[in-house]
């Protein structure tokens, strides 16, 4: 009857329970306290009396912190309760709950409160493979405290839980016999720590609550205010500014300092991708993000040549976990570096955060990793020799076989459907490594004092894009080819990966306006947004997940590059969709929804995720009032040049950080959006920097 | 005794300028048990300048290991984060010298080389 999942998080520690607080969790169920990628308990339900709860109501006080109201009995209709149970959860290193009981009655009350505890250790690859364990189990009674452990060979986690009062501790949990005096409460702080031995850096962080509530606070104070005359927005906004709190996380590693991750609960996890997506959506907003995933993932930056990870040297991690399966190298990711787009990005990200705060600091630190990733582009992604950046797995066991965004096995085809095989050169990584030549020219030109090597990849960049103007074009429909395939040959199915190239400038500008065209046009573009395969492809399907749904994520970087290629109104267009799509689903964007034409179904239909939120949707609207506002970095200086669609009136964006300090930035909606604009103005071709 | 535990603390410490750990400052003490006995090394960085010293002192961050498993990770065969995780090696203090040090171990025998040493020119430009 409680279907209903409530979750909280801190970092990488989450809480999976139904809407009365209690986790049953069998190995393919995901509920559970989950922490480092290992559930640590798979079983916490309270009963009073032999009595399971029902739940009145759920609080969400804050994303690490929720409230359960809850009666004893299991009954549909009106219970007459003379008890109330009230726990209060916070997650902190495991967690730490207080349970509390009312009675309401004037008599006194004698009553037995039981809290069942287990935990199966199921790493999280288990949980969604259902996978057999191979170690052993144990409970132990210890000094009125009850710990959960599990081993295997050196491996050890385990569960430790106690609570304030006096509780009679068995191996299956805690009872409490206790008298409540007429209208009289009672309650206990249950305690319940996570341990990884041996990795000291992982032990228990006590008190944190108070600084996580001072941190949130800090949160907002420095990010920038809105004003807007449309209030979706400004809902929106604050949404976002919650939700990319939540994804914050600090591995291990940084010092404290936090970086965004993927998605929650699942990714909460360093991704090179989703990282330095996120990041660079999140720039004019909350540079401190950059900053820290530009470190963090440096100082993983693969040294080595790995099969079974994929790894080598310069490449920039996929995904970094923690559980039994990597510990026991079962699984590549420790981490794992299968993604071919991660290491020119990281070029990208890097140029992108000196141009905003101008911290020649950390791109000077940062010069051997950002060579050794332009390094990695020739050396160790051309695995044709025809100059061009392609993947194929090694690790052909459980590495992953499509390295760019679009992991999925069928989003990589032909326009009659067929797969093409390995390797395969993505028409966007092609576009970032060329940005990320360019990028890396302007900074070893600017900082690292290395003119010559300036020059070098600057006459590399150009002879990449005159090869991939000619190889990729597909000359009778004027758009770029998805890949091209190991014969060279070109996979010719129209996807939304043109909005890309135009982001990283690779585009010819004779050929803009060809792209846009089709991006603006009604195969691509849903009247929400751009779908990641156009309609009329073999294998479009508008809840394919990678071959037809409309990707916020996706379509807040077209519209970066259509702003690059000076087509202003074209990037309000998608700004308006996907900012009213956002409204549908109360400001935080789902991961993906449907490309079913806006007209058919008049809302976004939401593709079913395990995540939300995820993290480069939750930065999706942060970038989408960058390319609004047009704003962009000259110099000591923050250009504003705004074109916004009519509907949101007056808009404002105060207290810009950057590096000329605060700055304000203003706009006024005047771009009407009826639909469709590329595909009935005459597009505007004034480039600015394409 | 010479294994490849040893090749690599005399590779480290020969003296060359490592930029994999040019941001890193401190000292990273390693306790290998063989046995009853126990060999100490410490790793000595200063802004990518390194320093290998035998026996104990102060640290900022302590590995214990099994000698022969330690031996293994010098030769590439095991992998250090992974060996962490399961609790065949742990670490004491700040685990971001752990994440660099890992950094200097070498890789497994591979099938594939970087282009510069597997071919000769490009077909194609």
């Amino acid at each position: 009857m409680s279907g209903e999942v409530v979750k909280i998080l801190d970092g990488n520690t989450f809480v999976v329970s139904d809407d009365r607080g209690d986790i049953e969790a069998s190995l393919t169920d995901t509920t559970g306290l989950f922490s480092f990628d290992t559930r640590f308990l798979s079983k916490w339900v309270v009963t009073v009396d032999d009595q399971r709860l029902s739940s009145l109501s759920v609080d969400d006080l804050q994303y690490f912190e929720t409230r359960f109201f809850l009666v004893p009995g299991m009954g549909t209709v009106y219970i007459d309760a003379k008890l109330s149970v009230i726990r209060q959860r916070a997650v902190a290193h495991g967690f730490q709950e207080v349970l509390t009981i009312l009675n309401h009655d004037e008599k006194p009350v004698k009553l037995t409160v039981r809290i069942e505890a287990a935990s199966d250790f199921a790493d999280l690859f288990e949980v969604k493979d259902a996978l057999e364990k191979k170690g052993r189990y144990e409970n132990r009674v210890e000094r009125g405290s009850l710990r959960l452990v599990y081993e295997r060979d050196t491996f050890r986690r385990s569960t430790l839980i106690s609570s304030s009062e006096r509780a009679k501790v068995d191996e299956d949990g805690l009872t409490f016999q206790l008298k409540l005096p007429g209208h009289g409460e009672w309650s206990t702080e249950l305690d319940v720590v996570v341990e990884i031995p041996g990795y000291a850096a992982l032990e228990a962080r006590k008190g944190r609550r108070r600084t996580m509530e001072a941190n949130l606070d800090r949160w907002f104070a420095g990010a920038p205010r809105i004003e807007c005359d449309w209030d979706p927005l400004k809902r929106t906004y604050r949404r976002s500014l919650v939700d990319l709190a939540a994804l914050r996380f600090a591995p291990p590693v940084t010092g404290g300092r936090s970086l965004p991750a993927a998605g929650l609960p699942w990714f909460m996890t360093m991704f090179g991708r989703d990282s330095i997506f996120t990041s660079l959506q999140a720039l004019p907003f909350t540079p401190e993000l950059a900053a820290t995933t530009l470190i963090a993932l440096g100082e993983w930056q693969g040294t080595r040549i790995d099969d079974f990870r994929d790894e080598d040297p310069g490449r920039i991690l996929h995904e970094l976990r923690y559980g039994e399966l990597t510990a026991f190298e079962e699984r590549p990711h420790s981490p794992y570096y299968g993604c071919a787009d991660a290491t020119p990005l990281y070029v990208v990200l890097l140029d992108e955060y000196e141009r905003w705060t101008g911290d020649r600091k950390l791109v000077r630190e940062l010069e051997f990793e950002a060579r050794a990733a332009l390094a990695w582009i020739d050396e160790y992604a051309d695995l044709q020799g025809t100059g061009y950046v392609w993947y194929q797995r090694r690790n052909e066991e459980t590495g992953l076989e499509n390295q760019c965004w679009k992991d999925s096995w069928d989003s990589i085809s032909y326009r009659d459907g067929r797969l093409p095989g390995f390797p395969r050169a993505t028409c966007e990584l092609q576009g970032y490594a060329y940005d990320a030549k360019m990028r890396g020219a302007r900074l070893a030109r600017e900082v690292w004092n290395d003119p010559e090597f300036a020059d070098e990849l600057e006459r590399q960049a150009a002879d990449l894009k005159r090869r991939f103007n000619r190889d990729f074009w597909v000359e009778d429909d004027e758009y770029f080819a998805l890949a091209l395939d190991l014969e060279g040959k070109q996979v010719d199915a129209l996807a939304s990966n043109n909005g890309h190239l135009l982001w990283s400038g690779i585009v010819d500008k004779s050929k803009a306006k060809a792209v846009v065209r089709h991006l603006m046009g009604q195969r691509l573009f849903s009247g929400w947004g751009v779908r990641t395969l156009a309609e009329g492809e073999a294998r479009f399907n508008p809840i394919g997940y990678h071959v037809g749904t409309v990707w916020p994520f996706d379509n807040s970087f077209i519209a970066w590059g259509l702003r690059r290629y000076g087509f202003k109104d074209e990037a309000a267009a998608i700004a308006a969709g996907i900012l009213d799509a956002a409204d549908f689903f109360d400001g935080r964007l789902p991961e993906a929804f449907g490309g079913y034409e806006r007209e058919q179904t008049k809302y976004p239909v939401q593709y079913p995720t395990a995540c939300s939120p995820q993290a480069w949707s939750t930065g999706t609207p942060l970038l989408l009032l960058r390319t609004m506002l047009g704003l962009e970095p000259l110099g000591e200086h923050l250009v504003v040049d705004p074109a916004l669609p009519a509907r949101i009136g007056h808009l404002e964006l105060l207290d810009i950080p950057g590096r000329w300090g605060r700055v304000d930035a203003f706009g006024r909606g005047r771009v009407e959006i009826d639909g469709r604009p590329g595909a009935r103005r005459t597009a505007r071709t004034t480039a600015r920097r394409g | 005794m010479t294994d490849a535990a040893h090749e690599l603390f005399e590779r480290l410490g020969a003296g060359k300028d490592l930029p994999v750990l040019k941001r890193a400052n401190g000292t990273m003490l390693f306790e290998l048990k063989d046995g009853k006995r126990s060999e100490r090394w410490r790793l000595i960085v200063d802004k990518g300048e390194i320093a290998v010293a035998r026996g104990s002192g102060a640290s900022d961050c302590v590995l214990r290991a099994d000698r022969k498993l330690f031996a293994r990770m010098a030769a590439g065969e095991v992998n250090a984060f992974a060996a962490v995780l399961r609790g065949a090696v742990t670490i004491e203090g700040d685990p971001r010298l752990l994440v660099l040090f890992q950094r200097l171990l070498p890789g497994p025998p591979s099938r594939r080389q970087g282009r510069r040493s597997a071919e000769s020119g490009r077909p194609r430009r």
